[in-house]
This record gives structure tokens, C-alpha cells and sequence, in this order.
């Protein structure tokens, strides 16, 4: 495909990378030469100076012959108006990044008028995400797949040391679940038989919800039910106001702690029944006199990830039970969950996956960017005709790096193991690490072409996306 | 370092080096040549089995680091020469190891120069091979390997930026693989057109084939004793090779921009200008300094000035007269062109008039401050300002340059030739041209260096075909520190 992304920032460039990993033609196009620079060495992309609503440069990028144009500006008008120039230039797909909320119940407008096809809204996208975690009845953070059938869950190997320097296929422990991933000093590993545990190590498990949830109630500290009332969100930016916005809608009692006066002018005035402290999040006092240990739930969520973590720390100290961090460096999120933080968000990462998901179109139900991106977890109705149908696993030649979590089939969620076969129709969660996903294209998407085709065409063969 | 996924890149340059030596084998098939065959099949051989074994190494396939993009281009172009050297042993044409692998190198490198006095007793196979190395190493091998083999997993990035010439990688698709290919298709077809030529101008088939790597190439291995003297009566073939030469030398990028009909664009590119400028200069007073002294006609002089320009100056080392014994005016000239080198981004050695263009505009601002010491005066090539990293990279290529080759002439001279010798002999491995001048001038050999001397202008030549700072980092005691 051929991909247009306007923005080199941080949200274009995670996409640009992300998209990368397959069998995309990507431009950035960004006014800022080192950041271009910076790109261009680690992203095998072609880079474009200038600016993206000049008409001109949008002419030389020949839109008639661009799959998409993705404007990840940081301006949400110059985003539009990018959007809707391609458009007419003969672009058939177009997604603009619009973050205010203020043009948030406009988006059905701008889709409609400016034919705009999607809109990305990281912080939206990071609000909802909370919200979900927050309203859970569990403090363990589970992520969910095919309509919540599925889940995946991660456990610390400390948690259950008598695991430790086992190999996995002595364990006789994980019954209907698998253990999909292992995050060990930094690294996300994609676990085999002989993989042996180490005290430090993040379990990751997939399995049927009802089975990972019986788990996790057997662990300690980790499994009490745990009914949220009480939320205090630190930070009253774009996601607070998203999030409390959610959270109020839902019942529950919100606090927010905003330093700037006008703003929190701002949130009283659009939020009705939230409590606003103006103060500032770092003030412990502040904390303190407000009942901070009596939270249900505590949401980081400043500008700043240092002050972030610090006092997800702290609240977690207080014993509350749901902590969240928001973090703006993507490949800290793993790290911050080892910390003790129940669940780091990046609003780049989960966003970049929401768009990554639209531009695959169809197959894909759901797709998350995990690990700051060294991997995702994706969840495909698998298409006639692929490659993985009709041989047990075992046989398939899948690489280290991809595995396939579980299955879904009439209803049915199966935990796969060697003999399994896929069938056409299967609703599929694929584990995959980031340099695998050529190979994840191979086996869920395309037929098998010969080698000289693939001579050719670069090996990964040329997909449309299916349509809808 | 992830050592697996290095050993996996090399093994594959390995059994592609093994596929393409069925080329030359074929060649020797032909004429029947016992110990060609013999010779270019055993190393295959070598080459499959040692590739096979480097391939089946199992590691994780993670994220290139620029550490190991940096070891799999040095390693990559040590071990297809090593392995390239093969055939020159096993088929009796060479006995010492050190001359084989000065050979090999040589002929990767596009240098061109030889430690062979007699090479028409060589198998056809052999002389084919050599040559055919110039081809294969003009554009680069690594970012072939990882065209054809997406399946390696790595990103080649960093690897296209190493191992293409020049300071920028002119990437004009948004894929590097997308890139390798259309450059391929570039050069396959300027070699084709190439061969057409040269056979219409009187070579025999083989021949043609061999200049015509030599030429699009760069290198410069003749599969004759007197190199290209024996066709020095030959016009039409002296005057295509030469312009042929210079198409090699230009920016292969824009080869491109002219294929999309952007002729204004080739036209004003600036280190085009600068290139035909220099060429056309040079051309002029070796002509000047030619007539009366060494050809009595203009048009020889002519003749001679072109080709010889254009054979230096993109670092082929094609000659067709003795210029070791031409005045010392006119060898200056060629003396000094060895430095300049073709464009960025051509299978030419050298500085690059790029890095010489970016140079000379940083003096003349130094020059222009004295007057008006607050001037706002980026440098700027074709309309774009570059940043002040790529002026510091330009400046600091051409110092670095400059050093090694001060030193190495130093090294060089330690087999007792005369320093002139010395000095051109590693100005022309520095720069890929091949010959040079005195003892080592276009009419002699490098065969009388010492083993030592041998080695070290090999490690000079895959120093300047790799531009100096990936095979230098490799000797920081730094780099191997994790």
C-alpha cells in the first residue's frame, strides 16, 4: 500500500514504524529536517521536506496513485484541511489526527462533509482504555479479545516462586491457558517448550476469561474483586477531561487535580458533578487531605512522566488498589508496569494501533500495540484461502516470533496446541513480535506465491486490503 | 551483539557469492579449461558449504543495531573477498595467499589493480571472474542480499547507508528493497547497452563482457598484458568506454529523475555540473599539454586526454598509453584527479565531488565572513540548506581522507620504492583506481610489494570503497565494548 503520513512527531513516526513492518510504501512528510533525519535512520521510509497543505507537494506526491494519507500534524485544523485536499486530489483513503474536545461532536461532521475516513484521537483512544480497566471489577488488568471471551493476563513469576527455573514445558501449572510471552530485562520473548523461568520475568496468558479469572483470584494480592466508586485523576489535560467525562457517565465519584486555574474554570464549567481541586498534583498535603488512600482508583495522567510515576507510586503505596500511569515515552510503558504500577498507557501507542487497525481494513477485529511496539497483539478473522489453513500448527513452519494464542470457533474458545488446525472462518489472536509481522502477513492473508515472485516483489507479496 | 543474525546475513552473502560463481564456471565449461573449472567449482563449493553452515545458525532475528549494520558490512565485504580469492588459488592461477587476496579485493572494490604480470595465461574463467567481481561489487552486495532475501528479517537501513558511496544515500522510493531494484535495472541495462557497444566496436564477445564490467564498474582489470594499449588505434572503442566511464561516475539517482522526465532537475543538479566541469577542464589542458609534447595531432591528443580523464577521475584506471612516461604536467593532472573521484551515489571511489563541492563552499564562506562578518550564509546544495551535521560529515570525510593517506604513503614506503611510487600507490587504493605511476604506473604491477605491503593496500581499498569510518570503528576498542 501506499502510505502518506504528514508528521514526523511522535504519533507519525510510531505509525510510520509500525506500518513499516509491512508490505506498505510509506512518505513522512515533516517541515523539520533533523527530525526526518532521525526517521530515515531507523525506518526504512522515504522522507519529504516540507509542508503537507501545500498544494503543490501534495501534487508531487501523486494522490491518485496514494493508498492513504494519514495527517498527524499537530494541528487539528491543518489536519482537516490536509485531509480533505487529498481527498480531492484523488486520495480514496484519508484519516486525520483531531484531538480538541471541542470539534469532539463535530467528528460525524467532519467525516461527513470533508469526507474524512477515520479520525485518530490518541487521547480519546487512552481515555476509553482507562475507563475500561477502571470499571472492571478486577484490580488485575486483563486485556480482552473476541467480544471478552478471551483474555490476557499478566503475572509476575515472583508471584509464584516455585515456578522459578522450571522449564515451561515441565510446568504443569498453566491448565487452559498459554503462555504467549515472556518480558525478561527489557526484551518481550516469544516462549518456547525449553524456555526456562527466571524470578524477574512477566508472564503473559491468553486464555478463556473465565478460566484466567478463577486464576487470577488464586493469586495473592492481585485478585480480590474490587468494585471502583472512587476515582482521583491527577492532571486535568484532554485525557482527564475525556476520562472523567466517561467515569462520571458511569456513576462514579471523580476527582480531579488541575494546576491551572483558567483550566480548571474550563473543566468545572463542562464537567457537572466532578469535584475540581486547583492545585498542584505534587503537593502531597493536597493528596493527603483529600483521602488519597481512600481511592479506588488513582489515574497519573500530567504532563510529565517523572511526576507521573512518582505518584503512581505513591498512591500504590497507600495501598490503592488501581493505579494508572500515563507515559509518554512508549518504550518505558513495559518498564513502568514492572514497577508495581498496575498499567502504564501511552496514548501514541494505543492510538497508532487504532489507526494501523483501520488501514488493514476487514480481517482484523482488533489490534494492540504492545511493549511499546516491540510487538501486537492481533486478532483476525481468518480470510479464505490463507496459508495457515488446513495444516497443524505444529507443521506450518511458524516463526519464533509469532504465536497463536487462541481460537474461536462456533462460539468456542479453543487453546491451541500442535495439532491444532485453523479453519477458514476462525476468529484468531495471533501474538506477534514486531519483525515477525511480515511473516504474520504471510500466513493469515496472502496465498503462497512462488520464489520467484517473491524475488520480485520483496518476498511479503502485494495485499490490497480486503474490504468491508 | 546479536552474533546469530550477523552470521545469518553473511552466510546468505555466501551462498549468493556460491550462485554467481556458476557465471564464470559456465565460462570455463565453455573454453574447456581444466583448471578454471576445476578451481571456480571447488570454491563454490567452499563457498555453499561455509554459507549453508552460517545460514542454519539459529538466533533471534531483533531490531539491526547500528553495531551490528556495522559488522555485517565489514564483515560482509572481508569475507566474499576472502572467499572470492578462492578460485585464484585452487585454480593454480596465484600461489601466494596474500596475492590472491589482494587480487580478490581488488577486483570487489572496483580498484582494478594487479599482482598478475602475465595475465593472458590465465584460464578464461579466471580472467572472467575477476572482472565480473567489479560488477558485483560496483553496486554494493550486502543491499542486494537483503533485496532479494527480505526473509533475513533485517532492515536495511543502516546497511544502504554504509555501503552506498557518497554522504547521503540518495533513496528515491520509500523502500529500500523498492530502490535496490530500480538501480539494478539501471545498471543491468547501461551494462547491456554496453556490451552491444563495445562488440560493434570489434571486441570479441568475452571481452566485451569485461570491459564492460570494468567500465559500468569502475574497475579497471584488463585481461591483457598491455591493457588497453592494444586498442589504442581503435576511436569508436577508446572514445565509448570513456563516455561510457563517465556515465558510471554520475549519481545513478538521477538516471532516474530522468526516466520520470525531470530534466530540469538533472540538469541543475549542481554536483553533475561540478563533475562534467572538472572533466571538462582537465580534458582541455591535458590536451594543451599533450600536443607537441607526447601526440603530434590534436585530434590523438584529444583522444588520449579524454579517455584518460574520464579513466581516472572515476577511478576505472583503464589505460591506453604509457602516461607514467607523459610530462610531469599532464601526470599532474591525473595525479590530482585521483582525489576527486566520481559522484555520490555512483559505483565511482575517490572523495566525491560532492563532499569537494560542500568543502569549497565552506572556504568560500570563511572568505565571505571576512567581508561582512554577520552574513546569514547557510551552505546549500541544489536549493537545500544542509544541516550543519552533513557539512561537518562532508569536511571531516575529506580530513580523514587526507590522513590516512599521508600515513599509508608513510606505511607504503617502507618497501624502499621511490616516494612518488609509494604515494600514488596507496592514493590509488585509497581512491579504487588500480594503476598509479612510477612503479606502480599503468604499464606495471603491484606483484613485487611484500606480503605486508599487499594486505595493507587491500585493507586501504575496502577502506575507501567502504568509506573509511564503518571499517575504522571496528579498531576503537569502544566498539566491542558493550
Amino acid at each position: 500500500m501506499n502510505i502518506v503520513i504528514v508528521g514526523a512527531g511522535e504519533f507519525g513516526s510510531t505509525l510510520a514504524e509500525t506500518l513499516a513492518g509491512e508490505d506498505n510504501n510509506i512518505k513522512v512528510v515533516d517541515m523539520n529536517d533533523s527530525r526526518l533525519a532521525r526517521l530515515a535512520g531507523r525506518v526504512d521510509v522515504l522522507t519529504i521536506l516540507g509542508n503537507g497543505v501545500q498544494l503543490g507537494l501534495l501534487e508531487t506526491l501523486d494522490m491518485k496513485t496514494t493508498d492513504l494519507v494519514v495527517a498527524t500534524t499537530t494541528d487539528d485544523e491543518t489536519n482537516v484541511v490536509i485531509c480533505h485536499m487529498a481527498k480531492r486530489l484523488g486520495c480514496p483513503r484519508v484519516a486525520a489526527r483531531v484531538r480538541s474536545p471541542e470539534y469532539a461532536d463535530q467528528i460525524g461532521f467532519f467525516k461527513d462533509q470533508f469526507e474524512i475516513d477515520f479520525i485518530a484521537n490518541p487521547e480519546l483512544d487512552t481515555a476509553l482504555d482507562i475507563s475500561r480497566y477502571v470499571l472492571r471489577g478486577y484490580a488485575a488488568h486483563m486485556q480482552s479479545f473476541a467480544q471478552g471471551r478471551v483474555s490476557l493476563f499478566d503475572v509476575q513469576v515472583s508471584a509464584l516462586p516455585h515456578l522459578i527455573g522450571k522449564r515451561l514445558a515441565e510446568v504443569d501449572f498453566f491448565h487452559g491457558m498459554l503462555v504467549v510471552a515472556i518480558y525478561r530485562d527489557g526484551e518481550v520473548i516469544v516462549p518456547s517448550g525449553t524456555t526456562e523461568l527466571r524470578l524477574q520475568d512477566v508472564l503473559y496468558l491468553m486464555g478463556k476469561r473465565e478460566t484466567l479469572t478463577s486464576f487470577a483470584r488464586e493469586l495473592p494480592n492481585v485478585g480480590e474483586r474490587h468494585v471502583t466508586r472512587k476515582v482521583m485523576i491527577l492532571g486535568g489535560g484532554t485525557t482527564g477531561y475525556y476520562l472523567a467525562q466517561r467515569l462520571l457517565v458511569n456513576g462514579l465519584a471523580v476527582k480531579i487535580v488541575e494546576r491551572s486555574e483558567e483550566r480548571c474554570n474550563y473543566l468545572v464549567s463542562r464537567l457537572k458533578g466532578a469535584l475540581v481541586l486547583c492545585g498542584d498534583c505534587t503537593d502531597l498535603e493536597l493528596l493527603q487531605d483529600e483521602n488519597l488512600g481512600e481511592m479506588d482508583a488513582i489515574i497519573s495522567l500530567t504532563g510529565n512522566d517523572e511526576e507521573n510515576i512518582m505518584l503512581s507510586l505513591l498512591a500504590k503505596q497507600h495501598g490503592v488498589p488501581k493505579v494508572v500511569a500515563k507515559v509518554g515515552r512508549s518504550n518505558f510503558v513495559p518498564l513502568v508496569e514492572q514497577l508495581g504500577i498496575d498499567r502504564a498507557v501511552n496514548p501514541v501507542l494505543i492510538s497508532a494501533g487504532e489507526v494501523t487497525r483501520f488501514i488493514q481494513g476487514g480481517a482484523i477485529a482488533s489490534l494492540s500495540l504492545m511493549f511499546g511496539g516491540q510487538a501486537e497483539a492481533v486478532e483476525i478473522i481468518v480470510p479464505e484461502g490463507a496459508a495457515i489453513i488446513g495444516r497443524p500448527l505444529a507443521e506450518a513452519k511458524i516463526p519464533q516470533g509469532m504465536i497463536v494464542g487462541a481460537i474461536v470457533r462456533n462460539q468456542q474458545v479453543l487453546i491451541p496446541s500442535g495439532r491444532s488446525v485453523i479453519e477458514t472462518g476462525d476468529r484468531v489472536i495471533v501474538f506477534c513480535l514486531r519483525n515477525e509481522i511480515p511473516a504474520l502477513q504471510k500466513f493469515f492473508y496472502t496465498k503462497k506465491r512462488g520464489f520467484l515472485y517473491e524475488l520480485w516483489h520483496g518476498g511479503k507479496g502485494h495485499r490490497k486490503p480486503p474490504t468491508t | 551483539m546479536n552474533f546469530g543474525m550477523v552470521a545469518r546475513v553473511i552466510g546468505s552473502l555466501l551462498l549468493l557469492e556460491a550462485a554467481i560463481l556458476t557465471i564464470p564456471l559456465g565460462v570455463s565449461i565453455y573454453f574447456q579449461e581444466q583448471a578454471g573449472i576445476w578451481g571456480l567449482a571447488l570454491s563454490m563449493g567452499i563457498a555453499a558449504f561455509v554459507g549453508v553452515v552460517l545460514v542454519s545458525l539459529r538466533g533471534t532475528s531483533s531490531r539491526l543495531k547500528n553495531r551490528e549494520a556495522i559488522l555485517i558490512v565489514t564483515l560482509g565485504w572481508f569475507f566474499t573477498s576472502l572467499f572470492a580469492a578462492l578460485p585464484f588459488i585452487f585454480s593454480g592461477s596465484l600461489t601466494s595467499t596474500a596475492d590472491a587476496f589482494f587480487e580478490a579485493v581488488s577486483g570487489l572494490t572496483t580498484t582494478g589493480a594487479t599482482v598478475i604480470s602475465d595475465v593472458e595465461v590465465l584460464p578464461k574463467g579466471i580472467l572472467f571472474w575477476r572482472s565480473f567481481l567489479h560488477w558485483v561489487g560496483g553496486m554494493g552486495i550486502l543491499v542486494l542480499t537483503l533485496a532479494i532475501l527480505p526473509s533475513l528479517g533485517v532492515g536495511g537501513v543502516q546497511i544502504f547507508r554504509m555501503e552506498s558511496s557518497g554522504p547521503t544515500p540518495s533513496k528515491f522510493t520509500p523502500r529500500i528493497a523498492a530502490t535496490t531494484k530500480i538501480l539494478y535495472t539501471i545498471y543491468l541495462s547501461l551494462t547491456a547497452v554496453q556490451v552491444l557497444v563495445y562488440r560493434f566496436a570489434g571486441l570479441d564477445l568475452l571481452d566485451s563482457f569485461i570491459v564492460a564490467f570494468g567500465s559500468v564498474g569502475t574497475g579497471g582489470l584488463s585481461p591483457y598484458n598491455d591493457g588497453f594499449v592494444r586498442h589504442s588505434g581503435n576511436v569508436l572503442l577508446l572514445v565509448s568506454v570513456g563516455v561510457a566511464m563517465i556515465i558510471s561516475g554520475v549519481n545513478f539517482s538521477l538516471y532516474y529523475d530522468l526516466g520520470k522526465r525531470r530534466f530540469r532537475q538533472v540538469l541543475r543538479d549542481s554536483e553533475l555540473r561540478l563533475f562534467l566541469a572538472i572533466i571538462a577542464t582537465s580534458v582541455l589542458l591535458l590536451t594543451w599539454n599533450l600536443l607537441g609534447n607526447v601526440y603530434d595531432t590534436l585530434a590523438e591528443s584529444a583522444k588520449m586526454a579524454f579517455f584518460h580523464v574520464s579513466s581516472v577521475i572515476t577511478t576505472t584506471g583503464y589505460a591506453a598509453a604509457d602516461y607514467d612516461l607523459w610530462p610531469a604536467f599532464g601526470k599532474g593532472i591525473l595525479f590530482v584527479l585521483m582525489f576527486v573521484g566520481g559522484s555520490a551515489g555512483s559505483t565511482a571511489g575517490g572523495v566525491k565531488v560532492i563532499r569537494l563541492l560542500v568543502a569549497g563552499k565552506l572556504v568560500r564562506r570563511e572568505l565571505d565572513r571576512l567581508l561582512h562578518p554577520k552574513a546569514a550564509s547557510p551552505i546549500t546544495i541544489n536549493g537545500r540548506v544542509l544541516p550543519a551535521e552533513e557539512v561537518k560529515g562532508a569536511v571531516s570525510f575529506c580530513l580523514l581522507y587526507f590522513f590516512v593517506f599521508i600515513l599509508g604513503s608513510l606505511l607504503i614506503s617502507l618497501d624502499n620504492i621511490d616516494l612518488f611510487s609509494a604515494v600514488s600507490a596507496t592514493a590509488a587504493a585509497l581512491g579504487n583506481i588500480g594503476p598509479g605511476f612510477g612503479a606502480v604506473g599503468p604499464m606495471q604491477t603491484y606483484a613485487f610489494f611484500s606480503p605486508f605491503s599487499k594486505i595493507l593496500l587491500s585493507f586501504f581499498m575496502l577502506l575507501g570503497r567502504l568509506e573509511f569510518f564503518a571499517f575504522l570503528i571496528l579498531f576503537s576498542p569502544r566498539f566491542w565494548r558493550e
